[in-house]
């Protein structure tokens, strides 16, 4: 009965979020918390400095963590966990944007393949299933070979690897609205083209894009940490936590923290991600299809 | 037989995919600065050795003549020298692509061998919340396991500790086919991970989908035996579904063998490809990925075919990957 009193329907942006969180189970409620925290650790990193400076020698070599360094030194004399909270940075900035450019992609070519049908959308669709036919790292190792090793590269290549699921999704999702009589009855009534997308099929199919944003996010991770494990992505001094993870594979018998630190919050952001997806798509649309890269 | 229906449009479409990705390689292999004959011949030939080479290879040609003439090369296996080492990259990958493809296929029989079995436990344990609660978010960990991270960290464990598997350390399955298979079997486990994963949550699906069913209820009051009823009507209609996902599996265990090949000292195709990209040796590239891609599609058409065999509802517009 209180969420139909005055006072609560005009609640501020503030407590509306909390309402949504708090309307999911504990797993999804927890990888909301813990995805929030580690996007808070990395702000304050790169913004107020916290745990110093990520490219500065400030210790011996392979420092186990202590209380000076939380997470130990890597084998220049760096602290750990400002690389670390660097590298959180960067993997979630270049994954973000990838992500963000890759549903403005797929949006727009999903609605247009979903509303025309016909050539222009089996045109799309091939497109997409040409790109479907390369797994997810040999697409990856094409785009690096074509623009060069760096963080194009991985932004790229994400978005390639990305664009042909949430295309064929949207277009799908587009498909079905474009059928329903409120559709027809909008064409009849002359409504125009642009506004028919914009103002009536987009919003029908804002949950799937939600969906697959979210999925696409966690295998935009996975792709930028293959590509930079592999030497090709994100390049030093700058860190990933795909490139961390490579710089401590070789000291892992030495400093196992180089590998494990960064090992285990890529998982735990995957996971997160992953879990945020899944209850998205319980609550949106149980079909939908998600890939496994 | 309505396979025949579908078919010739699904051959079709396979081959416009196939011819569509090799254009785009072709494409991102001319697009790479450098000239072939000086990066083969070296600085110091004669411009006339130069020529002749081009020639020979037919990059005096227009680009869309000289597609023509790689692709039919390549469909006759012959994908041109290798500008690192001078010899044909036919060569190398005849020595290589056994071991990844055996790499792949493992990881594939450890995936169903493991997915499906503890997916119709799961299936068949849905009315406990508690342990539904387990499945799903063990299952969904499995599947957030990046290879590289677990690679990496059973190289250290495996290195650091005694547990009777040496890592790192490759035997050609040519030379000892048994120890070839045990020294391939950490490495395809790590990369089956996440598709044991991904197949065990399909099969609990499926398998949660058909126990519903009314003949399922039959069979019961039937009195058949709960295992006679999971083998000979759950598992029959639950696989259909995990047997889709077997396509998308294979791109993933294509695209997991290179990581793993380099984690873990593979002398496969996948690490054939990341050393050519370090060298920039094109047409390696090349062909290492148009292989792969030819390989992904031509098994995700045998995938479409087996399930069009086994369950004739499915009409072929449920378009999988490389469809």
């Amino acid at each position: 009965m209180t969420a139909l009193t005055p006072m609560a329907r005009r609640r501020g942006p503030v407590a509306r979020a909390w309402a949504y969180v708090a309307s999911f189970d504990g797993f999804t409620r927890a990888a909301i918390y813990v995805l929030a925290a580690l996007i808070i650790a990395a702000l304050l990193g790169s913004w107020f400095g916290l745990g110093g400076s990520p490219t500065d020698i400030v210790g011996r070599r392979l420092q186990p963590p202590s209380l000076a360094f939380p997470v130990g030194t890597d084998n220049l004399g760096r602290s750990v966990l400002p690389r670390l909270l660097a590298g959180v940075t960067t993997t979630l900035l270049l994954s973000a944007a990838a992500v963000v450019l890759a549903a403005l992609i797929a949006t727009i070519s999903g609605i247009m393949a979903g509303y025309y049908g016909g050539r222009i959308g089996g045109t799309i669709m091939r497109i997409g299933d040409i790109l479907c036919a390369f797994p997810a790292i040999v697409l990856a190792i094409l785009v690096a070979a074509v623009v060069g090793p760096g963080s194009i590269a991985a932004l790229a290549s994400i978005v390639l690897v990305t664009v042909p699921l949430m295309t064929r999704m949207v277009g799908q999702a587009a498909r079905q609205v474009a059928q329903r009589e409120f559709i027809t009855s909008a064409i009849i009534s002359g409504v125009g083209t642009r506004t028919l997308m914009i103002r009536h099929i987009l919003p029908n199919v804002a949950g799937t894009i939600a969906i697959q944003g979210t999925y696409a996010l966690s295998v935009a991770i996975l792709v930028e940490g293959g590509l930079s494990f592999l030497g090709y992505g994100v390049q030093v001094p700058h860190a990933s936590l795909g490139l961390l993870v490579q710089e401590g594979a070789v000291y892992m018998v030495k400093a196992p923290w180089l590998i494990l630190a960064p090992g285990a919050i890529l998982v735990i952001a995957i996971l997160a991600i992953n879990l945020i997806g899944d209850s998205l798509r319980d609550r949106f649309d149980p079909r939908e299809a998600r890939s496994l890269t | 037989m309505r396979i025949l229906r579908w078919l010739p449009g699904r051959l079709f479409s396979a081959v416009i995919v196939l011819l569509g990705a090799s254009l785009l390689i072709f494409a991102a292999g001319r697009s790479l600065p450098g000239d072939y004959a000086n990066t083969v011949l070296g600085p110091l030939s004669s411009e006339e050795a130069r020529v002749e080479l081009r020639e020979s290879f037919g990059f005096d040609r227009s680009l869309p003549e000289q597609y023509v003439l790689w692709l039919r090369n390549a469909l006759e296996g012959d994908f041109g020298l290798s500008l690192a080492s001078q010899r044909p990259v036919r060569e190398e990958i005849a020595s290589r692509l056994p071991i990844t493809a055996l790499l792949a296929a493992m990881g594939m029989v450890l995936t169903i061998a493991i997915g499906v079995p503890l997916g119709v436990y799961a299936g068949c344990h849905v009315a406990d919340g508690r342990r539904s609660a387990a499945t799903r978010i063990v299952s969904t960990i499995g599947i957030s396991l990046p290879e590289f991270v677990v690679g990496s960290v059973v190289v250290f464990l495996f290195s650091h500790f005694d547990f009777g598997l040496t890592v790192g350390t490759f035997v050609s399955p040519a030379e000892d086919f048994g120890a070839g298979i045990v020294s391939l079997l950490l490495p395809a486990l790590v990369m089956a991970i996440p598709c044991i994963a991904a197949t065990a949550r399909a099969t609990r699906n499926a398998v949660i989908d058909v126990l519903v069913e009314p003949h399922i209820a039959a069979a019961i009051a039937r009195g058949e035996t709960p295992g006679f009823i999971i083998r000979h009507h759950v598992l029959r209609n639950a696989l259909i579904p995990v047997l889709t996902l077997t396509a998308i599996i294979m791109a993933y265990l294509l695209g997991g063998a290179i990581i793993v090949e380099r984690v873990f000292n593979v002398p496969g195709l996948g690490s054939y490809l990341v050393l050519a990209l370090g060298r920039r040796d094109y047409p390696v590239i090349q062909a290492v990925v148009l292989l792969t891609t030819a390989i992904f599609v031509l098994m995700s058409l045998l995938v479409d075919i087996l399930t069009g065999i086994i369950d004739p509802r499915v009409a072929v517009t449920k378009a999988g990957p490389g469809a």
